[in-house]
């Protein structure tokens, strides 16, 4: 019982602090802290297929992006013309309408990229889901007046969440703790164990009675509603939408924080997508900056990212809450 | 058209050949999933116009041969590097092997568009002309192109069925600690499968540039069209992925030739994904 109070007060104070930062920081970084809340759901959205029930999915980006496009879509009715005619006249909605359509499509698209992986295990699942954000990028592409090909398109300054950055911080990081809450609870529920019991023993998670087939689809109907709610957020809050979404290098830092974190930890996963988010964004652009280097950020990141799978492939953190064995890290880490 | 499909088709399907061949051998022997396989194609086209830059002052026109021989020789080499420093002491952690590849893969795209930029390079034609064959007029460096392909995987194929060298390569591919016990070195197999496949990718990127052009993004094409060759020729079956290799290139052709370039790839894509629904082992699919 102590214990959980220690840890609801780290929370609450934790919570109090991010409530508070805005008002001490630059527009900037605020702009910045206010995507991380996204990008932390994205993280924590991809590991409940990969780090709970172990299947690696490397296509989340396909739900983000889906996510992103269908609110941007909807906020711009007029670009359907000539694509999807019935879609076009459509009045403008409210944009939480619109950002959790853009949820449920990113479901109905999980639960089919569920049933096409049904079948598929380890290497062919990777392949497979790796080609869907490929498809759908050449897609956007050969349908550009619609989508705005490779660039995207600008979702007009009237659709933003709010016109000063400080409410769109409140904002992302409202859905992303209403969020993190829900899949909290979900985890910790009968249907976390559940997902578990897939990642240890398939065949022995069926032969015990479970529906396996159930539960798989259900991680990958979850994982990408939150995926695509966090992508249509992150549309209104840029107030761009583009190919960026899909694209591979999102991928990868979502794996890499995921697993700096710890597959299937919580917390761990977390905080490792504050820790990435934080060096690709921040740490190493303002490093270059000041080093007057004039070389794109994502080398050093590449690099980075190399050295650590190479030194610390069980995942960093991991290896630091076995080192340090402090108060923080013992409330962090505990072992559920 | 159809003779159209069929000889264009043939040209890049002996390329996607070579390409998918080094993917899948370096699966089916090391079981390791080389997300870095396209950048080996883009390296060698870049490598040999550098060289030939470089070169063509002092070899005149001995330096394009030499410079292609050259760099099929310097991106096998990366690749051995590539193998030993990073994929050979995590081989045992399949997501990091992929997350390694992927980083390796970026960052030397990153790289090339940083001294390249964003342009577009061909590698210039060893053999200039053109062949009427059914009133069809193909270039030589196409037939080039394709008798290369079809020799160096009849090479491989002799290489790995004939010689002792070759078959530890297949021993070592069948049952690993099997071939441990009888004293293969596997280690230094999976280094000379690892320096194949990144020069057979490498020869395969020189071809495509002649006919083609190639720019750093076109790594992450051939990766796709990787992928999909081995999906449908099952993983780390080399024989199969040369005749799937055949397939996607006729199909290329044939789609691009209807529809339009763009399209090929989504189709292609597509086209493998239904085939996985059907048959998960993909059609030519040998037990992972």
């Amino acid at each position: 019982m102590k214990k959980n109070m220690k840890r609801y007060l780290f929370v609450a104070i934790l919570f109090l602090i991010l409530l508070v930062l805005p008002f001490c920081l630059p527009e900037s970084i605020v702009y910045l802290l206010g995507l991380m809340f996204l990008f932390i759901l994205y993280v924590v959205s991809w590991d409940i297929v990969a780090g709970y029930t172990g299947q690696i999915n490397l296509g989340h980006t396909v739900f983000i992006g889906i996510g992103g496009y269908t609110t941007a879509l909807l906020q711009n009715s007029w670009r359907f013309t000539n694509f999807m005619d019935f879609l076009a006249p459509l009045p403008p909605l409210p944009i939480w309408l619109t950002i959790l359509l853009g949820g449920v499509n990113a479901l109905i698209t999980g639960l089919i990229v569920g049933i096409i992986c049904l079948r598929l295990r380890g290497y062919y699942l990777a392949l497979v889901t790796a080609v869907l954000p490929l498809i759908c990028i050449q897609l956007v592409n050969i349908y550009s007046p619609v989508f705005g090909g490779y660039e995207g398109f600008s979702i007009g300054f009237g659709k933003s969440l709010a016109q000063r950055v400080i409410f769109r911080y409140y904002f992302s990081m409202t859905v992303c703790v209403v969020s993190l809450l829900a899949l909290y609870f979900i985890l910790k529920s009968k249907i976390g164990v559940k997902f578990k019991a897939i990642r240890e023993d398939e065949e022995l998670a069926e032969s015990v009675g479970m529906n396996v087939v159930k539960y798989k689809l259900l991680a990958f109907c979850i994982s990408a509603f939150f995926a695509g709610i966090a992508g249509a957020v992150a549309v209104h809050y840029r107030l761009t939408v583009g190919t960026d979404l899909f694209d591979i290098p999102l991928m990868l830092m979502i794996i890499l924080s995921a697993i700096i974190g710890g597959l299937g930890s919580f917390h761990g996963v977390i905080l490792g997508s504050v820790i990435i988010y934080l060096l690709k964004n921040w740490i190493i652009k303002n490093a270059l900056g000041l080093m007057r280097l004039e070389f794109p950020d994502e080398i050093i990141l590449y690099f980075l990212l190399i050295i650590l799978i190479l030194k610390a492939p069980r995942g960093i953190i991991a290896k630091l809450s076995e080192l340090t064995r402090t108060e923080v890290s013992r409330v962090l880490f505990k072992k559920e | 058209m159809i003779t159209e499909i069929l000889i264009l088709g043939t040209v890049i399907g002996g390329i996607w050949a070579l390409v998918a061949s080094g993917f899948s051998l370096m699966f089916g022997v090391a079981r390791i999933l080389n997300f870095a396989h396209g950048i080996f194609f883009v390296l060698g086209a870049y490598f040999t116009i550098s060289l030939n830059s470089k070169l063509s002052s002092v070899l005149a026109q001995y330096s394009l041969p030499f410079s292609i021989f050259l760099s099929i020789f310097l991106v096998g080499i990366v690749g051995l590097i590539i193998y030993r420093l990073f994929l050979s002491p995590l081989k045992e952690h399949e997501i990091m092997v992929i997350l390694v590849t992927l980083a390796i893969a970026l960052l030397l795209e990153e790289l090339l568009l940083m001294i390249f930029k964003d342009i577009s390079i061909s590698v210039p034609s060893v053999l200039h002309g053109t062949l009427s064959f059914f009133g069809i007029p193909i270039t030589y460096t196409r037939i080039l192109a394709l008798f290369l392909a079809i020799a160096l995987l009849v090479i491989l194929e002799l290489f790995t069925n004939k010689t002792r060298t070759g078959k530890s390569i297949l021993a070592t591919s069948q049952d690993k600690e099997a071939a441990m016990l009888i004293g293969i070195d596997v280690d230094r197999v999976y280094s000379m499968v690892a320096f194949i496949s990144a020069s057979f990718a490498s020869l395969a990127g020189i071809l495509y540039s002649q006919i083609y052009a190639v720019n750093p993004e076109t790594a992450l094409r051939v990766l796709i069209y990787a992928f999909a060759i081995v999906i449908l020729g099952g993983l780390g079956n080399v024989r199969g992925s040369i005749v799937a290799a055949f397939i996607i290139g006729y199909l290329q052709v044939a789609t691009s030739l209807s529809l339009g370039t763009r399209w090929s790839e989504v189709l292609a894509m597509i086209v493998i994904i239904s085939i996985l629904i059907i048959r998960p082992k993909g059609l030519f699919g040998v037990e992972v």
